[in-house]
C-alpha cells in the first residue's frame, strides 16, 4: 500500500478545515441563546422548537428541496447529454448556449425570464422556478462531463460498437459508467446551486411561492435569527440522509468509483 | 432501476407540497419580512375566514422591478411613499373604494393627502420609520462626539475619532439625502450643483467609513464592533433590545440629527391585477383599526400614523423622538420623492464615481 | 487530442445534442434576447422599459446606453477590479482544491463518495448564514483578528480590519467557490491511472517530476473546467461585497444590480450585463484555445 505524502494530507486537511470552521459555527450557533448571529451567549433548544412551529419556514424548506431535486435531476440528464455532444461533435451553437447562462448576471436572467413567462402567460409558481434553475444548471453539468470525457479512451466504446452494440447500449453500458464520476459531480453542483439560489428565484417565483432562500434573504435587514441556522442544519442533514439512502438503494448506479 | 425510485420519491414530495389546495379564500400579501405581527395575521384570518399567503421583499426596488416585469398574483403591497409615487404614475395600482375602509378616519390627517397621492385614492399609511443615526452611547460619550448632527458622519474632525467604526447605508437615495441635509439643503433637492457638493462631502468622509452597508450593520452595532451608523430607526430600536438581551453594558441609542432626516412612510396599496380586491379592502380596513395597527409598533418599534392606535402602544415607545417625532422634529423630516430618469441616471453616475474613488 | 471516435451519424448527433439545445433555446436564449433588445431601448419613466413604440408611432431604439458605457471610464475601472478579484479567487481555489481533490481521488474506493459529499455538505446550508459565520470569524474582537493585529503590532504596524475589507471579500469568494473547483478536478483526477505514476517512479522520477510532467498535464481539462466554473460566476457576484465588503469593494456585479434595483435603468443594466457576458465568454474561449494547444503539447511529450 503506497503511503500518501504527508504534505498532501496536511494540505487536504487544511482545505477541509477551511470548509468546516464556518459550518461548525453555523451549527453551534443554532443552539445560541441570542437573536443575533454574532456571538455566543448560552445554550438553548428554543430555535429548534420555534422552527418546529414555523409552518412557513418548513414549507419553504420543503419547496426548496423539491425544486432542487427536480431541477438537478433534469439538469443532470440534459447536461450530461450536452457534455457528451460537446465532446464528440463539432457544434457551434451549443457551446455558447451552455456557457452563457453561467456568465450572464443572475439579475438579468431573472428579469428576462420573468418578462418571458409573463409574455407567454405562464403562471408563476414552483414550476417556473424549477424551469429557470434547470437553465442555469445545465452548463455546470455539461462542463464537468466534458472535462471528464476529455482525453478519454474511446477505444472501449468503439470496441463495443464493433461487437455489434447499438449506440444506445454502447452509451449505457460503456460510456455512462466511465463518465459517472463526472455526472455525479455535476449533479451535486446542480443541486447545490439550486437549493441556495436567490436572485433568479426571486423574479420567477409566484405570488404564493416561498423558497428557503427567498424567506431568509427577506430577513436580511431585520437580522437573520438562529432559527435559520436551525433550519439549515436540519436541511443539510436531511439532504445527506436522502443521498446516503439513495446510494444504498442503487449501488450500481451512483457509485462514482466504477471500474470497467 | 433506481431512477424510478427517485422519480417516485420526487412525485410523492410534489404531491405533498402542492396538496394544500383547499378551496379556501386567499389573500396574497407582498410585504417586508417581519412587518406585520403574526397575531394580527391570525386574527384577520379568523375574521375573514380566509388564508393570508405572505411573500416577502427586502427593498422597494425589488418590488418595483418585479411588478415592472409584469408579475401578478398579489393583492396587497406595502411600498414606501416614493415607490407608491412610481407605482401610481406607472398605472400599477387599483383605486381604493373608500366606502369599504371606514377606519381611514383613524389616521392622523398630517399623513393623509400627500403630494404623491392627493385624496388617498390609492394608498393609506401603514407604518413609518426615519433614517437617522444610531450609536453606542458608551463609546460616543468616551470620545466626546455629538450625536445630534449629520456632521458626526461627514466631518473629518469627528470621523478621525471613529475611523473604521462607522457604517453608512448602501443606498444612493438615503446617503445623498443625508449629505444634502448636512449641507443645509432639502433632501429632495435636485440641483446638480448641490448634488456635486453632496458627492464631494461623501467622498471626503468615505475613507473614514468602515463600509456602505444596508444588511449586516445592525449586527455589528449590537455586538460593539461598529460604534456609529447611518440607519433605520426600526433597526436601531431592535439593536438596542438585542444588546440588552445579550447583557451588554452599553445602549444603542437613536439620534435624530438637528438638520433633519428622511421619513419613510410605508403604505398599503392594492395591485391593479389583484385576484381578490374585496379581501384586500377588508384587510386594509382591518389594519386601520387602532389595536391591529399598534401590534406592529409594539413588535418592532415602528412609527405609527394611526391616532386610534396610540392608546394600545407601549408608553416607552411613544416617548422616542425617532419613532414618534415631536412637532419641531416633524417639521424637519422629509419624505423622499421619486426621481425622473435623467435624475436617476445622474445620481447613479455620481454614486458609481463615489464607490470607485479611493 | 484523442480522435473523435464513435460514429457521427447525423441522427445520433441530433438525439444527443437536441434536447439540451432545445431547452436552452427556449428557456435561456429567448429570454436573454428580450434583454439584449432592451439594451437599445429607453428606460421607463417610473421603472422597467419605455414602450417599444412611442406616442408618435416610431420605434424607440437608441444606443445611448452603449455610448455611456464607452465614454465613462469608471465602469471599465470597476470591471478590471472585478476581473482581478475573480482571478485571485480562481488561483486560490486551485491551490486549495488540488490537494483536496487528489486526496479524494486516491482514497480507497469505499471512502471516495463520502469524502466528496463532505466537501459539498456545507454548501447545502444557507449562503447568508455561512457569510455571517465568516463575519464572526473575521470580527475585530475574534481570535483571528487579534492574532493578526498582535503580530502586526510587533512590527509596529497599525491594526488592520479583517472585516469590511478586500481580504474579507476574497476569503468569502474563495470559500463560496471552492466546491466548484474541487468537483471538476476530482472528476478528472479520479481516472488517472496509478500504474503510470508507479512506472514513472520505478524508472526513477521523483515526486515533483511525477506531478509536474504526468499528473498536472493530464489534469488540465479538469483545471480548465474548474477555473471556468469559478472565474466566470465570480466575475458577476454582488452579495459578498454587499454584506462584508469595505467602502472600496464595489464590483461590476454590484453596479449591474444597482441599475436594476436602484436606478431602474434596465437598458444600461442590460448593456453592462452583455459586456460582462461577452468578456467572460471571450476569456473562456481564449483559455480553451490555450488549453487545446497545451494539451496537444502534452500529448506530444
Amino acid at each position: 500500500m503506497r503511503r500518501r505524502s504527508p504534505w498532501l494530507w496536511a494540505a487536504a486537511l487544511a482545505a477541509y478545515a477551511f470548509l468546516y470552521v464556518p459550518l461548525i459555527i453555523v451549527v453551534v450557533y443554532s443552539f445560541n441563546d441570542s437573536r443575533l448571529n454574532a456571538e455566543w451567549v448560552g445554550f438553548t433548544l428554543d430555535w429548534y422548537r420555534k422552527l418546529a412551529a414555523n409552518d412557513d419556514m418548513l414549507a419553504a424548506a420543503g419547496n426548496s428541496l423539491l425544486i432542487a431535486l427536480t431541477a438537478s435531476l433534469v439538469a443532470t440528464v440534459l447536461g450530461t447529454m450536452a457534455g457528451v455532444a460537446l465532446h464528440r461533435y463539432r457544434l457551434r451553437l451549443l457551446p455558447i448556449l451552455v456557457l452563457a447562462p453561467i456568465a450572464i448576471p443572475e439579475i438579468l436572467m431573472g428579469v428576462s425570464l420573468l418578462i418571458f413567462f409573463v409574455l407567454l402567460n405562464f403562471t408563476l409558481g414552483l414550476v417556473s422556478v424549477a424551469l429557470a434553475h434547470i437553465a442555469f444548471c445545465i452548463g455546470f453539468v455539461a462542463i464537468v462531463v466534458r472535462a471528464r470525457l476529455a482525453g478519454m479512451d474511446e477505444s472501449l466504446t468503439e470496441a463495443a460498437r464493433d461487437c455489434g452494440a447499438t449506440p444506445a447500449r454502447a452509451f449505457r453500458h460503456v460510456t455512462l459508467p466511465l463518465i459517472m464520476p463526472g455526472v455525479v459531480a455535476g449533479a451535486l453542483m446542480a443541486f447545490t446551486l439550486s437549493i441556495d439560489d436567490f436572485v433568479i428565484t426571486f423574479f420567477t417565483a409566484g405570488a404564493g411561492t416561498v423558497t428557503l432562500p427567498l424567506l431568509i434573504y427577506s430577513m436580511i435587514k431585520i437580522s437573520v435569527t438562529p432559527e435559520v441556522n436551525a433550519v439549515s442544519t436540519l436541511l443539510m442533514l436531511l439532504t445527506l440522509l436522502l443521498i446516503v439512502v439513495a446510494a444504498k438503494l442503487s449501488p450500481t448506479l451512483l457509485r462514482s468509483d466504477r471500474e470497467t | 432501476m433506481n431512477v424510478r425510485a427517485l422519480a417516485a420519491a420526487v412525485l410523492a414530495i410534489a404531491a405533498f407540497a402542492t396538496a394544500p389546495a383547499y378551496a379556501k379564500d386567499q389573500l396574497h400579501l407582498y410585504n417586508w419580512n417581519n412587518y406585520i405581527a403574526p397575531e394580527t395575521i391570525k386574527r384577520f384570518e379568523g375574521v375573514c375566514q380566509c388564508e393570508v399567503v405572505q411573500t416577502y421583499y427586502s427593498d422597494n426596488e425589488e418590488l418595483l422591478a418585479k411588478l415592472a416585469a409584469g408579475a401578478t398574483g398579489y393583492d396587497v403591497l406595502v411600498p414606501t411613499s416614493n415607490a407608491v409615487q412610481a407605482l401610481i404614475r406607472g398605472g400599477q395600482l387599483k383605486p381604493l373604494d373608500k366606502t369599504a375602509i371606514p377606519n381611514l378616519k383613524n389616521v392622523d390627517p398630517a399623513y393623509l393627502n400627500t403630494p404623491f397621492d392627493p385624496g388617498n385614492q390609492y394608498s393609506v399609511p401603514y407604518a413609518m420609520s426615519t433614517t437617522i443615526l444610531g450609536y453606542n452611547d458608551e463609546k460616543m460619550k468616551e470620545l466626546g462626539l455629538p450625536t445630534d448632527t449629520w456632521a458626526v458622519i461627514f466631518d473629518p474632525k469627528y470621523l478621525e475619532k471613529v475611523k473604521g467604526r462607522v457604517t453608512v447605508l448602501d443606498s444612493a437615495n438615503e446617503l445623498f439625502a443625508a449629505a444634502l441635509k448636512y449641507l443645509g439643503y432639502s433632501a429632495n433637492d435636485v440641483d446638480p450643483k448641490h448634488w456635486d457638493e453632496a458627492a464631494a462631502a461623501i467622498k471626503k468622509a468615505k475613507p473614514y467609513w468602515a463600509a456602505f452597508n444596508a444588511s449586516s450593520y445592525i449586527k455589528e452595532l449590537t455586538v460593539g464592533n461598529i460604534w456609529l451608523v447611518h440607519g433605520y430607526s426600526n433597526d436601531i430600536f431592535q439593536a438596542n433590545l438585542d444588546a440588552q438581551a445579550a447583557g451588554r453594558k452599553f445602549h444603542i441609542v437613536q439620534g435624530v440629527p438637528k438638520e433633519g432626516a428622511v421619513l419613510a412612510v410605508d403604505n398599503m396599496v392594492i395591485h391593479k391585477a389583484a385576484p381578490r380586491p374585496d379581501l384586500a379592502l377588508r384587510f386594509i380596513n382591518f389594519m386601520l383599526d387602532g389595536r391591529n395597527s399598534a401590534e406592529l409598533t409594539n413588535l418592532i418599534g415602528s412609527g405609527n400614523p394611526n391616532l386610534d392606535a396610540m392608546k394600545y402602544i407601549k408608553p416607552e415607545l411613544t416617548k422616542l423622538p425617532a419613532v414618534f417625532p415631536p412637532k419641531d422634529v416633524q417639521a424637519k423630516l422629509e419624505q423622499l420623492k421619486d426621481l425622473t430618469v435623467a435624475q436617476r441616471r445622474l445620481r447613479n453616475k455620481l454614486w458609481t464615481e463615489i464607490k470607485a474613488s479611493k | 487530442m484523442a480522435a473523435n471516435g464513435v460514429s457521427g451519424t447525423r441522427m445520433a448527433k441530433w438525439l444527443v445534442s437536441g434536447p439540451p439545445l432545445l431547452y436552452l433555446l427556449v428557456f435561456f436564449a429567448a429570454p436573454a434576447l428580450i434583454m439584449v433588445l432592451a439594451s437599445v431601448r429607453s428606460p421607463g419613466e417610473f421603472g422597467g422599459l419605455a414602450p417599444l413604440v412611442d406616442e408618435s408611432g416610431r420605434l424607440d431604439l437608441n444606443t445611448e446606453s452603449y455610448v455611456r458605457l464607452f465614454t465613462e471610464s469608471v465602469y471599465l475601472q470597476v470591471f478590471v477590479k472585478s476581473a482581478w478579484y475573480a482571478l485571485l479567487t480562481t488561483l486560490a481555489c486551485l491551490a486549495l482544491a488540488y490537494p483536496l481533490a487528489t486526496l479524494i481521488a486516491k482514497s480507497p474506493k469505499k471512502h471516495r463518495d463520502l469524502l466528496l459529499l463532505l466537501v459539498i455538505l456545507p454548501f447545502w446550508s444557507n449562503f447568508l448564514i455561512r457569510i455571517y459565520a465568516w463575519m464572526i470569524i473575521l470580527g475585530p474582537n475574534a481570535a483571528l483578528a487579534r492574532m493578526v493585529n498582535g503580530v502586526l503590532a510587533w512590527f509596529g504596524a497599525g491594526p488592520v480590519p479583517l472585516l469590511f475589507s478586500a481580504f474579507a471579500v476574497l476569503t468569502c469568494l474563495v470559500y463560496v467557490h471552492l466546491p466548484f473547483m474541487v468537483l471538476p478536478l476530482y472528476a478528472n483526477l479520479e481516472k488517472h491511472d496509478q500504474a503510470l505514476l508507479d512506472a514513472a517512479q520505478d524508472l526513477g522520477a521523483n515526486a515533483w517530476n511525477r506531478f509536474w510532467r504526468i499528473t498536472f498535464p493530464l489534469s488540465l481539462p479538469g483545471v480548465y473546467a474548474g477555473s471556468a466554473l469559478v472565474f466566470i460566476p465570480a466575475l458577476g457576484i454582488f452579495a459578498i461585497p454587499d454584506i462584508l465588503g469595505g467602502p472600496d469593494d464595489t464590483l461590476i456585479g454590484n453596479l449591474i444590480k444597482q441599475q436594476f434595483l436602484e436606478t431602474r435603468d434596465w437598458p444600461f443594466g442590460s448593456v453592462l450585463s452583455i459586456m460582462l457576458t461577452v468578456a467572460a465568454l471571450l476569456l473562456a474561449g481564449i483559455a480553451a484555445w490555450v488549453g487545446r494547444r497545451g494539451a496537444a503539447g502534452a500529448a506530444r511529450a
